[in-house]
């Protein structure tokens, strides 16, 4: 009896002891990088201040082809690092489960939490909410957001990952939306070289000063700022006129909008292609050629664009190039 | 004997414990918050005829054949009123009201009233415009209840679907939303109880009668052959907001 009074205490004393020298990693806030000339914040993190723990579900979440009707298809298979979040295929219009395609090229994902409104039509208004988009989407994920709250709600991990992340094992769309809204959050692309320009930090070479010139005057009406877009929705005359998508139209329903698109931001554009909202042009000379000869003669052209194109001369059109890869930010698409 | 006495004394005890619990509850509970049923009554027509999902009716003015597989829509912001002028609001009032194959009657429960006599009562069908913009939800906010567009953010405030031949295409598919501007879809109906005080308190769960007329969609020179398929904010939404508000009116109290 003593003897085994005495096992028991030294096994008790032995859990105790390896529970001591093996502390829990504690959650902690994550601290999200707001530079000094980007615009103001418009997600402010008000119920949903970002953790270690929900940063890493969220991030977990991204990556899952778990979320999808085949399990083939995460969020990461239409955006990637490596290309800035963008879809990592190339394809002019991603597959989704099954092999479908949409009719929207994939978007590069940076700085979202600048973001007034998300798609190239702007229909969603929040980050949080902007996920419900491509998970239900039948050309995407194709899940029915009951059902997949279920599903995590039965999967072996997930329940403790909430639990660490949010206090609850219990899954329900918000905290759901929560973390992966954590995990977008931390996508700020802030150190290309137009960022050290920008601070003051460092110069550009001749040839992209010059491509700036140019893109300012010509370009920045539209791509302005330190995301190169005012989150505007303009035709730009580079496709035709086409009731199959009416673009910003489709939400607003105004037939001036047919046509109109998110003026997309510029982040990382020399590895997102291919471009546009169809993904019709492949290069980024591609798009400048189009910018320079290529511009509709479009019902709703916008104001801003000349019939025709800007005709750049091919000297132009080099600088506008070199100065379109100083947006590139290496430190944001291959991270160590 | 000994067994006895011991029992005697557990039980004793026992009915001391349950009384004196009682004696509180009476005491507090005519002070205490209370709770009420709002019981929808959903008809047919402006006689009430019986109304059920699954189940051809003639529309009394139209004389459309109309059979519904689906009536959802959101009840939300609850208010109620007192002879005084006094509210009370609801926080966190959203709820929907799904009309079952079993019923044509659904019961939502609001609890935490002040105690107190109301008069009437104030609701939205709808979700109110900061809650179509401010991101992420809970309870009867969640997209996974189905009344929510993922492609243009924004709640589905009313969703009727079903067949009809008067349809071109055989069905009818009625979502109704939009929170801006010349789109808003937002109805809000006061229900007055027709001179009579609704007793709110801790002690009792009165209940409130609305029928709900359901060949309202089509009224005002409407018809489903007009329109049968609704999917985005817009005129014809509104349309059916606005005929669909007049669908709710004050029967009775359960007290």
């Amino acid at each position: 009896m003593r003897f085994l009074l005495l096992i028991s205490f030294i096994l008790i004393f032995g859990f105790c002891s390896c529970r001591r020298d093996v502390p829990q990693a504690e959650n902690s806030a994550v601290q999200i990088p707001v530079p000094d000339h980007f615009p103001p914040l418009v997600y402010t993190f008000e119920r949903n201040p970002p953790t270690t723990f929900g940063v890493e579900l969220g991030r977990k979440l991204f990556f899952d082809p778990f979320l999808s009707r085949d399990g083939l298809v995460s969020c990461s298979t239409c955006h990637q690092r490596g290309v800035g979040f963008a879809d990592p295929r190339g394809q002019a219009l991603s597959e989704g489960v099954f092999g479908r395609v949409g009719n929207r090229n994939t978007p590069a994902l940076a700085n979202l939490i600048w973001y007034p409104h998300f798609n190239w039509d702007g229909g969603i208004n929040h980050i949080e909410i902007q996920p419900v988009a491509p998970i239900t989407d039948s050309a995407e994920m194709d899940m029915d957001f009951r059902e997949l709250l279920d599903k995590l709600q039965k999967h072996p991990e997930y329940p403790d990952l909430f639990q660490k992340a949010f206090g609850s094992d219990s899954i329900y769309s918000q905290v759901f939306l929560f973390a992966l809204t954590q995990f977008m959050s931390t996508l700020v692309s802030h150190n290309a070289p137009i960022d050290d320009y920008y601070r003051g930090q460092s110069s550009l070479t001749t040839e992209a000063l010059a491509g700036k010139q140019i893109f300012d005057s010509k370009c920045a009406t539209c791509h302005s700022g330190a995301l190169q877009t005012d989150f505007s929705f303009r035709v730009n005359g580079l496709t035709a006129f086409n009731l199959a998508d009416r673009g910003r139209a489709e939400i607003t329903n105004d037939d001036k909008h047919i046509g109109a698109f998110r003026v997309p931001s510029l982040r990382n554009v020399e590895v997102t292609g291919p471009y546009l909202h169809d993904g019709s042009l492949s290069t980024l000379r591609e798009v400048i050629e189009a910018y320079s000869s290529g511009i509709l003669n479009h019902p709703n052209l916008d104001s801003a664009l000349p019939v025709g194109g800007f005709n750049f001369s091919d000297l132009e059109k080099r600088q506008l190039r070199f100065f379109l890869y100083q947006l590139t930010d290496f430190s944001f698409i291959n991270p160590n | 004997m000994k067994t006895f006495n011991f029992w005697t004394i557990i039980l004793s005890a026992a009915v001391l414990i349950f009384s004196s619990c009682k004696k509180d509850d009476d005491d507090n509970s005519a002070n205490t918050p209370g709770a009420i049923g709002i019981k929808f009554d959903h008809g047919w027509g402006p006689m009430h005829n019986p109304f059920s999902l699954n189940t051809p009716l003639i529309h009394p003015a139209t004389q459309e054949e109309i059979t519904f597989t689906t009536l959802r829509y959101y009840v939300s912001n609850v208010i109620l009123h007192k002879a005084n002028g006094e509210d009370w609001i609801e926080s966190e009032s959203y709820r929907i009201v799904t009309v079952p194959g079993s019923s044509s009657t659904v019961r939502l429960e609001v609890g935490n009233i002040p105690p107190g006599e109301y008069t009437g009562m104030t609701f939205m069908v709808g979700v109110d415009a900061p809650r179509n913009t401010s991101g992420a939800q809970t309870g009867a906010l969640s997209p996974a209840e189905g009344m929510f567009w993922s492609w243009t953010t924004g709640y589905i405030f009313i969703k009727a679907e079903g067949m009809s031949p008067a349809s071109p295409s055989g069905q009818f598919m009625y979502h109704i939303g939009g929170f801006e501007g010349a789109e808003n879809a937002i109805r809000t109906t006061r229900i007055d109880f027709g001179g009579q005080s609704l007793v709110v308190n801790g002690s009792i769960k009165p209940d409130v009668h609305l029928k709900v007329n359901a060949a309202r969609f089509w009224h005002g020179g409407i018809s489903l052959g007009d329109i049968s398929s609704i999917h985005m904010p817009g005129a014809n939404a509104v349309t059916i907001a606005d005929n669909f508000i007049g669908a709710f009116t004050f029967d009775h109290f359960h007290q």
